[in-house]
């Protein structure tokens, strides 16, 4: 009992991890059309920005406080710079992003040196809820995720902004025809997207470490996260996230762990074959 | 093998100039593209310099290795010129970038055998990078190889020589001590890949002949960051010993995961081979206290050994701040390996290979990292003094030391 009562804590928190990164990736992804593939990246960006500030002296949460603000500057600079130059391009804005995301990990890598760091927690130590040991900082990530999920949820459905943006992704020239500007839109869903990255690369930087590969492994997961929710709703990469993240801490328990790593991405692959639009298909809010 | 364990003191701390030389680099690196270095030699002899080739990842993800070796054979390289070179020859140090990467690699190795002719090249840390570059510079290249690195010990390939401890050297001692100051039930969390496979088939044999038993041997994909349902098992199995060949990135949030879940405060004991100083500061000091090792250095010899403080200090002099001299990223190794072919190549007095291979066969060095060091006369392998040690609040304290130098059993 208390095994299976830890297994789900595991898995939950796993999970949220997994919908935290994923959150950014699919708000850009269904709002712009845009594949991020950098979004790893500024996660990592997140992650390093939290050890940069934890190492200048100052606490860990002040670090994780900056690294959305850092990172969405970053993501505003590039939008401007790059990504708007691509958006009638999907494809191409598939290679230029991973090039941005390349250029990204190897100046951390440099910068790091290649190492391994660990960022302490700024909650340590765990609880015993009901005989099972849990740690308390992955239990404020699930907490986080979903405090910050419900928010982006609320501000994407119930605001002006809101409404805007999903105007410009729905009707693009209408919405520019009734006085949206578009461009300020798009800028601002990048901007939005990439501190959702930050926020994640501070959240998960003390369970993970520090590394310049922290992002690729979440990027592919992202993805497949993505894929499986379906493209065009805030739900549907939620959703998606969540059933990644589970299934694939989930599965270990109850298979060889190789196997397990594989049969994620069969289950995605097969789901996505009977129900091509993913979990939450055609709808726009 | 291949691990990635990172440098850095266990304080996150980055000063303003370290910042700023790595920015430098950073930026150097992406504006010119990385390759390779000359370092030529500051006199010079009619007939020439001698050509060593050192093929390492200086970037990628074993680039905290990488840099370390290439350090240490840059100052190797400088004291053997200042005292006089080998034969009355000055030494050049060609350095090639292998990245990580292995058909990156077999481009830039085939550059320093085919186009600058080295006369030996020594270089490569995962197995997977010797095992692509091996046939290029062996086979085709017509030029000794030395793989400086520790690793699963099968590499019996003629005029190729390993100076890393092997799985025998590492784990006759250790898993004995690991029993007594353990327990006899064993769990062999791994990844995926070719050395944990070999070291763990080694370690299982050691563990049952000594009255242990492995509870469960399971492998990972490489990259696995998540470990809850083996943390669970190893906690339900009442396991006394995590013998860990889980690589990073993963390492680090299994240890956290085990601690969190109280593994250590119910006198579970973790071990690590290839946990030097620098993969110290994967996790907090805490959540690793009392892992125990087993290599060929540990800075904490520096206290007792004089010739250990003495290449400590000079390496530290001349790379403050970088890559650690330590042995998991086979900067050991590296020392031993140029030292060992510098004594063959005096013996054979000359630089043809089968000279040299031949002398090298049986090569001894008095001093070196943590003792000397001799080859095992057709084995390919060296022996070498080996040393337990036990991370203690973030360093590494000695709880045991080989009789003498240890026989790799390899070949």
């Amino acid at each position: 009992m208390e095994s299976a009562l830890n297994a789900i804590f595991e898995v939950l928190s796993f999970g949220a991890i997994i919908v935290l990164v994923v959150l950014g990736l699919g708000i850009i992804a269904s709002m712009m059309g845009i594949f991020n593939f950098a979004h790893g990246e500024f996660v990592l960006l997140g992650a390093y920005t939290t050890y940069l500030v934890h190492g200048a002296g100052l606490p860990v949460w002040a670090g994780m406080l900056a690294a959305p603000v850092v990172v969405a500057a970053c993501g505003f600079v590039l939008e401007r710079l790059v990504i708007r130059r691509f958006y009638a391009a999907p494809i191409a804005a598939m290679l230029g992003t991973y090039a941005l995301g390349l250029v990204i990990r190897e100046s951390v890598r440099g910068l790091i040196g290649g190492l391994y760091i660990s960022v302490p927690e700024p909650i340590v130590g765990s609880l015993i809820i009901g005989g099972v040991q849990v740690s308390r900082w992955r239990l404020a990530i699930v907490i986080i995720t979903t405090l910050v999920m419900v928010g982006s949820y609320l501000l994407l459905t119930r605001t002006s902004f809101g409404l805007r943006v999903r105007a410009a992704l729905e009707n693009p020239s209408l919405a520019r025809a009734s006085g949206i500007s578009t461009n300020a839109i798009y800028a601002i869903t990048f901007t939005f997207g990439a501190a959702l990255a930050g926020l994640a690369g501070a959240l998960v930087v003390p369970v993970f470490s520090l590394f310049a590969d922290l992002g690729i492994r979440f990027l592919i997961q992202g993805f497949l996260s993505v894929m499986l929710g379906g493209v065009g709703t805030f739900e549907g990469p939620v959703a998606g996230g969540a059933v990644i993240g589970v299934m694939s801490a989930a599965l270990p328990w109850a298979v060889a762990p190789v196997l397990a790593d594989v049969l994620v991405f069969v289950l995605a692959i097969v789901f996505v074959k009977f129900r091509p639009g993913g979990l939450i298909a055609g709808r726009r809010f | 093998m291949d691990m990635g364990s990172g440098y850095r003191d266990a304080a996150p701390m980055i000063s303003r100039r370290r910042f700023l030389q790595s920015a430098v680099w950073a930026g150097g690196a992406i504006t010119t593209g990385i390759g390779s270095w000359v370092i030529r030699p500051e006199w010079a002899s009619a007939a020439g310099p001698i050509k060593v080739g050192i093929a390492t990842d200086l970037t990628g993800a074993a680039g905290y290795a990488g840099n370390a070796d290439a350090n240490v054979a840059k100052m190797v390289v400088k004291d053997i010129n200042n005292a006089g070179g080998i034969l009355g020859r000055p030494v050049e140090l060609f350095i090639e970038d292998t990245a990580s990467n292995e058909s990156i690699a077999v481009g830039n190795v085939r550059k320093l055998v085919q186009r600058d002719k080295v006369d030996v090249v020594l270089g490569g840390i995962t197995s997977s990078m010797r095992n692509a570059i091996k046939d290029v510079i062996v086979t085709r290249g017509k030029t000794l190889y030395i793989y400086p690195q520790q690793y699963e010990g099968r590499e019996c390939t003629s005029y190729i020589f390993c100076t890393g401890p092997t799985p025998a050297q590492q784990c006759d001692d250790l898993i004995p001590w690991l029993i007594k100051n353990g327990g006899k039930r064993f769990a062999l969390p791994s990844a995926n890949y070719v050395w944990p496979h070999a070291t763990n088939e080694y370690v299982r044999k050691i563990i049952e002949k000594n009255g242990g038993e492995v509870i469960f041997e399971e492998y990972y994909p490489p990259d696995q960051v998540e470990y809850s349902a083996t943390v669970n098992k190893i906690m339900t199995n009442n396991v006394d010993v995590v013998f860990n060949t889980v690589i990073p990135p993963g390492v680090g949030p299994f240890f956290k995961q085990l601690y969190e879940a109280g593994f250590g405060k119910r006198g579970g004991r973790l071990s690590c081979i290839y946990y030097d100083e620098g993969a110290l500061a994967i996790n907090a000091a805490h959540e690793i206290e009392g892992l125990a090792t087993c290599l060929d250095y540990f800075r904490v010899l520096t206290k007792e050994d004089p010739v250990s403080a003495r290449i400590q200090a000079e390496y530290d002099r001349e790379f403050p701040g970088g890559a650690l001299f330590a042995a998991g990223s086979a900067a050991t190794g590296m020392y031993r390996g140029l030292k060992l072919w510098e004594a063959a190549v005096k013996e054979a007095g000359k630089l043809d290979r089968d000279a040299v291979a031949g002398a090298l066969d049986h090569a001894k060095i008095a001093e070196g990292p943590g003792g000397p060091a001799e080859m095992v006369s057709g084995k390919h392998h060296c022996k070498m003094k080996m040393y337990t040690a036990v991370a203690k609040e973030g360093n590494y304290e000695i709880v045991g030391r080989s009789e003498g130098l240890v026989d790799p059993k390899a070949c």
